[in-house]
């Protein structure tokens, strides 16, 4: 980056909101979820910015972002939400061409327990080393290594019992 | 060669296939998991759902229009925002109901009076809605300017309007969108400042009126300077200082055509 870099809080969140929009998406059942998480999570910092020590923003964000994420989950029971303005998100480049293919991952991603998807996504999205997602969500390392385990054989097995069906054409 | 390294653990075949190893670690499992297919199809199964996870998720890392507002402190908590939008919405429907009402019952000279008051109404209406929309704030982005403005030109009969240009004030346009002004198409432009602080500038046909004269109007934080001139309507609606938004209204009053 060229530009002078802000300093600010508000400069440096500005900065990572679009690392935290697709981190807050990677946990979220739709866009507008997705959004709304972030929305949420921004405004929860700035109300407790005090409580910030000037040391890695970006832990602290990708921290108050699960737990609303969590405390939201838990609100919402376990039935999944449709969102109907699916249709009016703002078109993403689809990095997926088979939309059968990102239908399948959605549904294995969405089987998982938010607990277990906020381990894999801080650790496939973020890029996060275990003891560093450990500490961020507060429990111990040995958990988030059972977690992401767990997370990794459902998605397995849910593709692999999708595939039983045959919607995709072979090429 | 020296003797096997130590076989690794399930921890640490996610660790690899997570690439968190080091060189020298993650070398010597690859050597392991050459003889150990049944390991070596369970790492990239995962490494497969690594993949396949971001880049489902890589176009989301992006910018939108409203990001700076949302870090700009102090922010209404959403639910306090939808009540005002609710609220802008039953006004903005009970200012319709009403202007039909009356454009049923009254000759339209009767109902001038009316229309000279909804006119900042409107404009604070649609600025409530529409300024606080993080998503789809515009039908039409400050991009497709040429676009925009032959568009809801042709829309509003207004042959040369031209989108002004505020940043000399330090407004960017965010881009505008058709809307309603007394009972016909109107246009809406919306700006931003680099805070984020948004205004908007409402253009609507204004058959009954001649007046020229800015006059000012305003409803809690939001404020409104409105004139109508040569048939048409203008007002700017923000929540910026009563100065800075009169340099507003200035600015786009030399602009718009006489």
């Amino acid at each position: 980056m060229t530009e002078p870099q802000d300093i600010s809080f508000e400069g440096q969140l500005l900065a990572l909101l679009p690392a935290l929009r697709r981190f807050a998406r990677s946990l979220a059942r739709s866009d507008a979820e997705g959004e709304d998480l972030l929305q949420d999570g921004i405004v929860a910092a700035l109300s407790r910015r005090a409580q910030w020590r000037g040391l890695n923003l970006r832990s602290w964000m990708l921290a108050i972002i699960s737990n609303r994420y969590r405390n939201s989950r838990r609100s919402h029971g376990r039935h999944p939400t449709a969102p109907l303005d699916e249709a009016l998100d703002v078109p993403v480049p689809q990095a997926e061409p088979d939309p059968i293919g990102r239908m399948r991952l959605e549904a294995a991603l969405n089987s998982l327990s938010p607990d277990q998807r906020m381990v894999l996504m801080l650790v496939v999205i973020e890029g996060m080393p275990y003891q560093e997602v450990a500490d961020l969500l507060q429990i111990p390392l040995g958990t988030v290594m059972s977690r992401l385990s767990r997370a990794r054989q459902k998605i397995s097995d849910t593709m692999a019992a999708e595939n039983v069906i045959p919607l995709r054409r072979q090429t | 060669m020296t003797a096997h390294p130590p076989a690794p653990d399930e921890d640490e075949l996610h660790a690899f296939a997570d690439g968190l190893l080091d060189e020298a670690r993650q070398a010597a499992i690859r050597l392991w998991l050459a003889d150990h297919p049944h390991a070596a199809k369970q790492v990239a199964d995962w490494q497969a759902q690594n993949d396949a996870i971001r880049k489902a998720f890589a176009g989301h890392a992006r910018r939108t229009p409203s990001d700076a507002a949302m870090v700009r402190q102090p922010r209404p908590s959403p639910r306090f925002a939808w009540n005002r939008v609710a609220a802008a919405c039953l006004l903005f429907l009970t200012g319709c109901g009403t202007g039909y009402l009356i454009s049923l019952t009254q000759h339209p000279d009767a109902a001038a009076p009316l229309q000279r008051t909804s006119l900042p109404q409107e404009a604070e209406t649609a600025y409530l809605i529409y300024a606080s929309e993080k998503r789809h704030p515009v039908e039409v982005a400050a991009e497709q300017e040429a676009h925009l403005a032959a568009w809801l030109g042709k829309r509003l009969s207004y042959e040369r309007l031209a989108v002004p240009d505020l940043s000399r004030l330090g407004f960017q346009l965010v881009g505008g969108r058709l809307v309603p002004v007394e009972g016909g198409p109107g246009a809406l432009f919306m700006y931003e400042d680099q805070q984020g602080q948004r205004l908007t500038m409402l253009v609507g046909r204004n058959a009954e009126n001649r007046e020229t004269s800015f006059r000012f109007a305003t409803s809690g934080s939001v404020e409104t300077f409105y004139w109508i001139d040569n048939g048409f309507g203008y007002a700017v609606t923000g929540e910026i200082s009563r100065d800075l938004l009169r340099d507003v209204a200035e600015e786009c009053y030399k602009q718009f055509p006489a």
